[in-house]
């Protein structure tokens, strides 16, 4: 009777033990894929520089790393923060072992270099999905973002993305 | 199923009382140790339910970006409350008024007339917007402060050194150089604004020679709205904000005190070690007492097993009347009391979490204080044990 039970346990310990986790997929969500562009697009703008250069409605490719607040994200939307690149991040720095390094804390003007990246869709309007989601991203990643600069009142700057390329 | 005939249960009542002082003693070693283990746990589940309380779901903080929870250090332009709650659809808004309140916040040295000393307390400038987003704020004595007066929270004296309720409707305290007559008491649920104390923003402003805010606290549609504030924070980066959920805010602060609350538990374990220790000691010099007694018993053709779990009902009898006593005393004398912490004050909590905690290893303290020695006993050989006895 032992035997029969330690055997039915074996058997159901061996059938829970073969089911493997999903494996996220390199380049993201199938949704996702529509936004990830294959190679890096030409014409590539620095945070700083395309916050004082770029014309309201006018397409921009810009590179930076994503981060520039504890939460860079915006909730279920695909949204985030990118840093100009010549900022350096706490992990960086040698010797820091902040937590949370794409806070960029030790940085005096970080909104200076900093802008929005929204993701839109073909009608312009932002993705309901976290953009780690929907394009397999994370903090501290440089990404060179393709899409059109807006400008508000405040003449602060953000990008509608239709493309995203992850550099490696 | 038992196949073996028990002692009775009075057998084990009764050994209890033939060596009164022993039992007595041992009886308040475990009191001590119950006790102990209930105010450190209702120490962590007081902080915990502090933290817990202060946040609303649907509510939400803006301060200065890169802030972290430093609200202290945080600085807002005073004009950002009308921007944000023009520009965000998410925040609730009734009969006209957006739940959105400006606060300035700073930890000051507060005076009072009837100490030489100041201590450091929370001092919190609001607007009536307030009482919309902090809904767990209820007056309990006096009313909403005019000019020159402020309100306490109930723990505020706690967290100022004093006893609980020494701060009163009418007494004065001074804190950035100027005297503020209480005119009223609030509660906050446990939450943090408990150890608080609130004036009009628009005097400490002119008593900190300030403009700005710490920061703006707002009540969403649904907490499903967040991101569009949060949205508008990351686009503005003109205003230099941040926004985050206030039970994630709290959350973090929460984080800070996790070693304290590690320490607690380790605390909690070394406790009862030391009451397991003690009972073993106890209950060595018990059993190893009766030897003869317990080999008769066998002889008379009781089993060992019925023997062992005499000795463990005595044990267990014992731990669990510490319980009991130890819980009574609990609920009676420590629960509510309030506690000073950095962040401000709390009350310890005995709630059924810790009772069941604190009873739980009073009497596991009383099993595993009597195996061993009971064991070791019914180990010796029959003859050894009756010539001994």
């Amino acid at each position: 009777m032992m035997k029969r039970i330690a055997l039915f346990v074996a058997l159901i310990a061996a059938v829970g033990c073969q089911r493997e986790p999903a494996q996220p997929t390199g380049s993201g969500a199938p949704a996702g894929g529509a936004y990830r562009l294959p190679a890096e697009p030409a014409d590539v703008h620095e945070v700083i520089a395309a916050r004082e250069q770029a014309v309201d409605g006018e397409p921009i490719v810009v590179v930076g790393r994503i981060g520039g607040s504890a939460n860079p994200w915006v909730d279920e939307a695909a949204a985030f923060s990118i840093v100009d690149c010549s900022l350096l991040a706490c992990s960086d720095r040698e010797g820091d072992d902040c937590p949370v390094p794409w806070d960029y804390c030790c940085e005096s003007d970080l909104p200076s270099a900093t802008l929005l990246v929204q993701v839109v869709d073909d009608e312009g309007r932002m993705v309901p999905t976290d953009a780690r989601e929907l394009l397999a991203v994370k903090e501290l990643q440089t990404v060179v973002v393709q899409g059109v600069a807006r400008r508000d009142e405040a003449n602060n700057l953000t990008v509608e993305a239709t493309g995203v390329f992850v550099r490696p | 199923m038992v196949r073996f005939r028990l002692l009775p249960w009075h057998y084990a009542v009764r050994n209890l009382f033939r060596r009164p002082a022993r039992t007595l003693l041992t009886l308040g070693a475990l009191t001590t140790v119950v006790v102990l283990i209930l105010v450190v746990v209702a120490f962590v589940h007081g902080l915990e339910r502090s933290l817990a309380v202060s946040g609303e779901p649907d509510a939400a903080v803006v301060f200065s970006l890169g802030m972290g929870e430093n609200l202290e250090y945080s600085a807002v332009d005073a004009a950002t409350r009308g921007i944000v709650a023009a520009n965000v659809a998410g925040i609730r808004s009734r009969w006209g008024v957006d739940y959105v309140s400006p606060e300035l916040y700073l930890g000051t040295n507060i005076e009072l007339e009837y100490r030489d000393e100041p201590a450091l307390g929370l001092v919190r400038g609001v607007t009536a917007a307030a009482l919309l987003v902090r809904r767990n704020v209820q007056l309990q004595h006096g009313r909403w402060p005019e000019a020159g007066e402020a309100i306490v929270g109930q723990l505020a004296a706690a967290k100022l050194g004093l006893p609980p309720g020494r701060i009163r409707v009418g007494d004065v305290v001074r804190f950035e150089g100027r005297s503020w007559r209480i005119s009223g008491v609030f509660s906050a649920a446990g939450g943090v604004f408990d150890s608080e104390i609130w004036c009009r923003l628009d005097e400490l402003q002119q008593a900190m020679k300030r403009q700005d805010l710490s920061l703006l606290a707002v009540t969403l549609v649904d907490r499903s709205r967040f991101a569009e504030l949060d949205l508008f924070c990351k686009q503005r980066l003109d205003l230099n904000l941040q926004a985050m959920r206030e039970t994630e805010y709290f959350a973090n602060l929460g984080r800070h005190y996790r070693p304290v609350r590690m320490m607690a538990w380790v605390v909690v374990g070394l406790v009862a070690t030391a009451g397991v220790v003690a009972g073993l000691n106890t209950m060595y010099g018990a059993v190893l007492g009766r030897t003869g007694e317990l080999a008769t018993l066998q002889t008379i053709g009781f089993a060992r097993r019925a023997v062992a779990v005499s000795l463990l009902q005595e044990g267990v009898l014992l731990a669990a009347a510490a319980s009991l006593i130890a819980a009574v005393f609990a609920v009676a004398a420590v629960d509510q009391m309030p506690v000073r912490c950095t962040m401000g004050a709390f009350a310890l909590r005995i709630d059924g979490g810790t009772l069941l905690v604190g009873c739980s290893v009073g009497w596991l303290l009383g099993v595993v204080g009597t195996l061993p020695p009971a064991m070791r006993a019914l180990r010796t050989p029959l003859v050894e044990a009756l010539r001994s006895g």
